[in-house]
């Protein structure tokens, strides 16, 4: 295939025949499942792709792009994932009503119904009190169809009809701006100035946020990544080359200490935020870029060993108390640890190490939750009272109800999609909690299984390969470097989401890149795929520039154009 | 009329078994998936492909003037921040391949493999959902009658479509509910079993063996169930009744029972799980360990007989019987008074007589003792450890699947025959205590029905209707069957057999029966009256020098007060048995006073359902002589 724009095109007019199969799909299932889908939501979805067609447009004719299209078609593919399985999790009543028992029982009542008219001779219906009427097969038509309540005003007014296109707008303002040469050069100028400036608004969100999230569940930080990676990497740009310069192996102070204070901003607010998935991206992509720029063996092994100890600190201060006292020594070494951790990391670890078992109510962190519940529940707080056996069983119930319902019924989600999925609408992920943004790779491993799982990581390889690439041919140190911080953001937060959600790491709350519509994550996503975009632009063009063997390299991109 | 359409119409007509044509239904949305995904896969195919080919072209490098010489071009072209682009390119593949892995593992294995997670599946709604949504198919018991269901759909007055047991605690252990381990219901029904259709076997039409909605006939006999119910009323024990000719079970209940509509509430759920004393949720014929007592001595008989040593007769003297020097005394229940001389071992068995059977055993030794148990079902290991274990043994049973194996799956009834075993273990294995304490209801029911089938064959139980019959082993060759019924005969007819007084009514009724009856002292903790808990002391170990070195929470055991359980074991008709039953009532003394007339009672509701029809009692004849 070539890296034309009508290639790429063709690909996008593929991707919307795909979600019109997958609408129609949703469509049946949810007839089938006792629930509505909406046609205005299904059409707001699709008319999605015009702004998007636009985009191509746009960039191929007026802006004459001539970089890697991969980049913009890997991640609406993704987009255009997202945007399915939103779909068919806001249509379902049960996910976002606000008495889901009562949608929960209106659907199961139709779909027992339907089995029992279909399967059930006369004699079994008599029994249940019901007419005795011969089974017969209904046809899809039979079902009584019920209206769906979204209307036009909803669609307009959505978040979800707004957040596409102002990430597509951001997507086009930071193409405009980055194949700028003398905004470049400005951004690598005043890099640490825009990092304290970024700082400003922060302490704002850190005052207003309560628990990792603000305005309900947004997070508006989210966009502050791209001034700090950018400040990162100007000044690691302006030092690399100090920095290699080492004595034993340790670079001089006046070179590393400007760094360490540029890499320890973002931590502080985040920190604040108690933002610790972010917190992790930040420490992956910083790492990445160090060791992209300096490349020192003995640092190397000091990066990679600092962040064993670190990992490791953490997890023996989380471990659960019985796994401790197996190993002599470790109980000792693990109370000032957790003494000293956070509550909610305590908490997140303890998921993840030890999900399945939940901690003793004496645990602190545990304690005001488990205590909330006795106290909503007075039956529950007598059956507690009775016994240690009964408290240890209300406990697990308890556990299950509140910390560990969402990781755990995501991954038994998981376990029921299998290899193939139970097919779109005929899964259950409507019943993990947030399953359209931080959880979505839960519902699509439920309702397209092992498959669909592969597709999107595939996917996300195939960005960070083309993104890797996009680093790999700047000629300048600037571009390269936020190239590939670019990409080891949306490929770290890939991972740290999809390894939260599998178990393999903990649990942080931060969204799959371009496939989670969560808000600002999705807005942030497009300005970095506009900016890796206008980077491959400049690398064709320095390409095109060499390749021209009457063009002297010194010629402007001006003269280009009109080569051309 | 049409006569080709008049056929059709009767081809229409409800058939038994329905066609789940809701599967038809969600072929579209299922098919429509798997196209989604692949040509997902299949842009990802063209990405990849677009990938390559520009992969192809000149690098960056090549904006590297012209002019200098080759090798700078060279050396500028692979930078060193390059490399290590690569290499974390190559990483991050690695990364995300790893990740994949996990879902792998959650998708294919967790389910089969991750006992906790199987443990906890009660949690996942999706369960629930699917056990509510999708109706699950009736239950029926033996006589198949839709009309007499065991489990079945109700709607009631609001329009509601409820889940009914008629029977509800009959059958509670049996059907076992949402919560905890699976029973009938979730295995016969459950997604446990596997049947959860995804969206390519749905597409390829796969889901057509789904069980999971078709209704189920068992060989239990409600009016059987029912009178089991009826006599345990009021008692902790259980009963088991089985055909010993197919392995049909006819009833197994467990008293105390639990209410199925109630453990829907989770607070109940609870509080029945953490009673330690009555252990509500437990099915004592399945899962609960008892001393056999006297009724074990079937089994040292039928080892007895297949090692040949039928014939061998012991003394049972006022002095008891030492196993070895120093070993405690074995008398008989009735103490040193009760002496049989030197008898047989049909009258041993008769008497059943203590001093007889440990002899018996002694002589019998470890080895045929080992073989003749594990023909039986009955698990032999070398250490006691081993042995108090509790492996549960699904493969005793004869069952569709394996989730109904498992369901049903009792605890492995055991004896300890390895090299430790002294003479004196020996002699109480022989008649049913010390090592040989860990004997489960069914397990015993299954020692009589191997010697109740007419050819010594132990058939494996079975609880589904429509299966054919599966033999366990073959125990003993059909004459010692038939020599070893009339022995048990003697329990209950003979001049001096212990249960001849229970079992007068029955045999006036003209039905020949055998039996055993049992008595085992069981040393159980003392209950806070209370709140039911068991009495807990706490314990402080100290070294010499008193410094602490453990503390722990001790089971006060209430060794002055052991409870005595009651046994016995039955066939009924002792001609062509076609019942073998075993029944155990905690705490209510002697097997021939608590245990045998439930039996009894049993055997005479079976009569009246016609259970004996087909045998011919060899009794009235004998009648006409006298």
């Amino acid at each position: 295939m070539k890296n034309r724009a009508s290639s790429h095109l063709l690909i996008i007019f593929i991707i919307i025949g795909l979600e019109i199969v997958g609408y129609l799909g949703v469509h049946r299932a949810a007839a089938l499942r006792g629930y509505e889908t909406s046609v205005i939501g299904g059409v707001r979805d699709l008319l999605m792709f015009i702004p998007l067609i636009i985009l191509v447009l746009w960039l191929s004719r007026s802006k004459h792009f001539i970089g890697n299209w991969v980049l913009f078609t890997t991640a609406i593919l993704l987009f255009s994932f997202g945007m399915l399985v939103q779909y068919r999790l806001y249509s379902d009543p049960e996910y976002n009503a606000r008495n889901k028992a009562a949608a929960r029982e209106e659907k199961m009542q139709a779909l027992r119904t339907r089995y029992i008219m279909e399967n059930y001779d006369p004699v079994k219906k008599q029994m249940m009190g019901l007419p005795p009427t011969p089974a017969q097969p209904i046809q899809v038509s039979q079902i009584p169809q019920k209206p769906s309540n979204y209307s036009l005003w909803n669609a307009l007014t959505s978040s979800y009809t707004w957040i596409p296109i102002f990430s597509f707008l951001a997507l086009a303002i930071a193409y405009s701006l980055c194949s700028r040469d003398g905004f470049l050069l400005w951004l690598q100028r005043n890099s640490f100035i825009i990092v304290l400036f970024t700082l400003v608004p922060l302490a704002g969100a850190v005052v207003t946020s309560s628990a990792g999230k603000a305005l309900g569940n947004m997070t508006p930080w989210e966009p502050s990544k791209i001034p700090f990676l950018i400040g990162f990497a100007g000044i690691l740009t302006a030092r690399y080359k100090d920095l290699a310069e080492t004595y034993w192996g340790i670079p001089r102070a006046k070179d590393i200490i400007p760094l360490l204070v540029m890499a320890a901003m973002p931590f502080v607010p985040f920190f604040a935020l108690k933002d610790f998935g972010q917190m992790l991206i930040f420490s992956g992509a910083y790492t990445t870029l160090y060791l992209v720029a300096v490349r020192r063996w003995p640092q190397l092994l000091l990066f990679v060993g600092s962040i064993v100890v670190v990992i490791s600190i953490l997890v023996v201060g989380a471990l659960p108390r019985d796994i401790q006292e197996k190993v002599p020594l470790l109980p000792t070494l693990a109370r000032p640890i957790s003494a000293a951790l956070p509550s909610r990391i305590q908490q997140r670890f303890h998921l993840w190490l030890d999900g399945f078992d939940p901690p003793s109510p004496e645990v602190s962190w545990w304690k005001k939750d488990y205590e909330e519940a006795l106290q909503s529940d007075p039956r529950l707080k007598e059956l507690a009272e009775q016994s240690p056996a009964m408290q240890k069983a209300v406990n697990i119930d308890i556990w299950f109800d509140k910390l560990a319902f969402q990781p755990a019924q995501a991954v038994f989600g998981i376990a029921a999609g299998r290899t193939s999925g139970r097919g779109f609408g005929l899964g259950f992920p409507e019943v993990i909690p947030i399953a359209d943004s931080d959880y979505v790779y839960a519902a699509i491993a439920e309702e397209t299984g092992l498959l669909g799982g592969a597709m999107v990581i595939l996917a996300v390889i195939i960005f960070v390969i083309a993104g890797v690439r996009t680093s790999l041919e700047s000629r300048d140190m600037f571009t390269k470097l936020c190239a590939a911080g670019l990409t080891a953001f949306v490929g770290f937060q890939a991972l740290v989401n999809i390894g939260g959600i599998l178990r393999a790491l903990p649990m942080t709350g931060i969204t799959l890149p371009f496939v989670s519509h969560g808000g600002f994550s999705l807005i942030t996503s497009f300005a970095m795929l506009g900016m890796l975009l206008a980077f491959s632009n400049r690398n064709a063009r320095d390409r095109v520039i060499a390749e021209i063997p009457a063009v002297k390299s010194s010629s402007s991109p001006l003269k280009l154009e009109a080569v051309q | 009329m049409n006569p080709v359409l008049t056929a059709l119409l009767l081809f229409q007509s409800p058939s038994p078994s329905p066609t789940p044509v809701v599967d038809a239904l969600e072929r579209m949305p299922a098919l429509f998936t798997i196209i989604y995904v692949a040509g997902f896969g299949f842009i990802i195919l063209l990405l990849f492909l677009s990938l390559l080919r520009s992969r192809k072209r000149p690098p960056a490098t090549a904006a590297i003037p012209a002019d200098l010489p080759k090798e700078v071009r060279k050396r500028l072209g692979s930078a060193s921040t390059n490399r290590g682009l690569r290499a974390l390119r190559w990483l991050f593949i690695l990364l995300a391949f790893g990740l994949f892995g996990f879902h792998i593992y959650w998708a294919r294995y967790a389910a089969e493999d991750n006992e906790t997670f199987q443990q906890l599946s009660y949690k996942d709604l999706r369960m629930r959902r699917l056990s509510e949504s999708t109706l699950r198919g009736w239950i029926l018991d033996r006589s198949g009658r839709l009309d007499q269901p065991l489990a079945y759909y109700k709607r009631d007055s609001t329009g509601e479509i409820q889940r009914e047991y008629p029977m509800d605690k009959a059958m509670a252990h049996l059907f076992g509910s949402d919560r905890g381990d699976p029973g009938l219901e979730r295995a016969l029904f459950g997604t446990q079993s596997g049947a959860l259709p995804e969206a390519w076997d749905v597409v390829r039409r796969r889901t057509q063996e789904f069980k999971g909605n078709q209704d189920v006939r068992l060989t239990i006999d409600r009016n059987l169930q029912q009178a089991a119910v009826d006599q345990l009323k009021g008692k902790h024990g259980a009963v088991v009744v089985l055909n010993p000719q197919t392995g049909e079970v006819l009833a197994l209940y467990s008293e105390p029972s639990y209410s199925l509509s109630e453990v829907s509430d989770e607070a109940t759920w609870i509080r029945l799980e953490s009673n330690e004393r009555d252990k509500p949720l437990v099915s004592r014929a399945l899962g609960a360990y008892y001393i056999p007592g006297s009724t074990f001595k079937t089994v040292t008989m039928t080892a007895a007989f297949l090692a040949g040593e039928q014939d061998t007769e012991f003394t049972c003297s006022g002095g008891g019987y030492y196993a070895a020097p120093g070993a405690n005394v074995i008398y008989d229940d009735g103490g040193a008074g009760e002496v049989h001389g030197r008898i047989g071992i049909d009258q041993a068995y008769e008497v059943s007589c203590n001093q007889y059977f440990a002899q018996m055993g002694v002589k019998l030794g470890p080895e045929r003792l080992k073989r003749a148990a594990q023909l039986l079902g009955i698990g032999t290991y070398d250490t006691p450890v081993e042995a108090l274990r509790g492996r549960k043994q699904p493969e005793i049973w004869n069952g569709s699947t394996d989730a109904v194996k498992r369901a049903l799956a009792p605890r492995e009834a055991t004896i300890v025959t390895g090299k430790q075993v002294t003479r004196y273990d020996l002699a109480l294995m022989g008649y049913g205590q010390g090592y040989a304490g860990q004997m489960t209801p069914l397990q015993m029911s299954l020692a009589a029905a191997a010697i109740g089938n007419t050819e010594g064959k132990l058939m494996k139980p079975k609880i589904e209707y429509k299966l054919p019959p599966q033999v366990f082993n073959q125990v003993m060759p059909a004459a010692t069957a038939e020599k070893l019924r009339s022995i048990m005969g003697l329990v209950t007819g003979g001049p001096s057999g212990t249960a001849r007084g229970v079992f007068a009514p029955v045999k006036a009724a003209g039905i020949n029966t055998g039996g055993k009856t049992g008595t085992a002292q069981k040393v159980v903790p003392v209950y806070d009256p209370k709140t039911g808990e068991p009495k807990r002391q706490h314990k402080v170990e100290r070294d010499n020098r008193g410094n602490i070195i453990r503390e722990y929470d001790e089971v006060v055991m209430d060794e002055e007060h052991p409870r005595i359980d009651g046994w016995f074991l039955c066939i009924a008709p002792l001609e062509k048995p076609q019942l073998a039953i075993a029944v155990i009532v905690e705490g209510g003394g002697y097997g021939s006073r608590s245990a045998a007339p439930i039996a009894a009672a049993l055997v005479l509701k079976a009569r009246d359902l016609g259970y004996f029809s087909g045998v011919k009692p060899a009794t009235p004849a004998k009648k006409t002589v006298k």
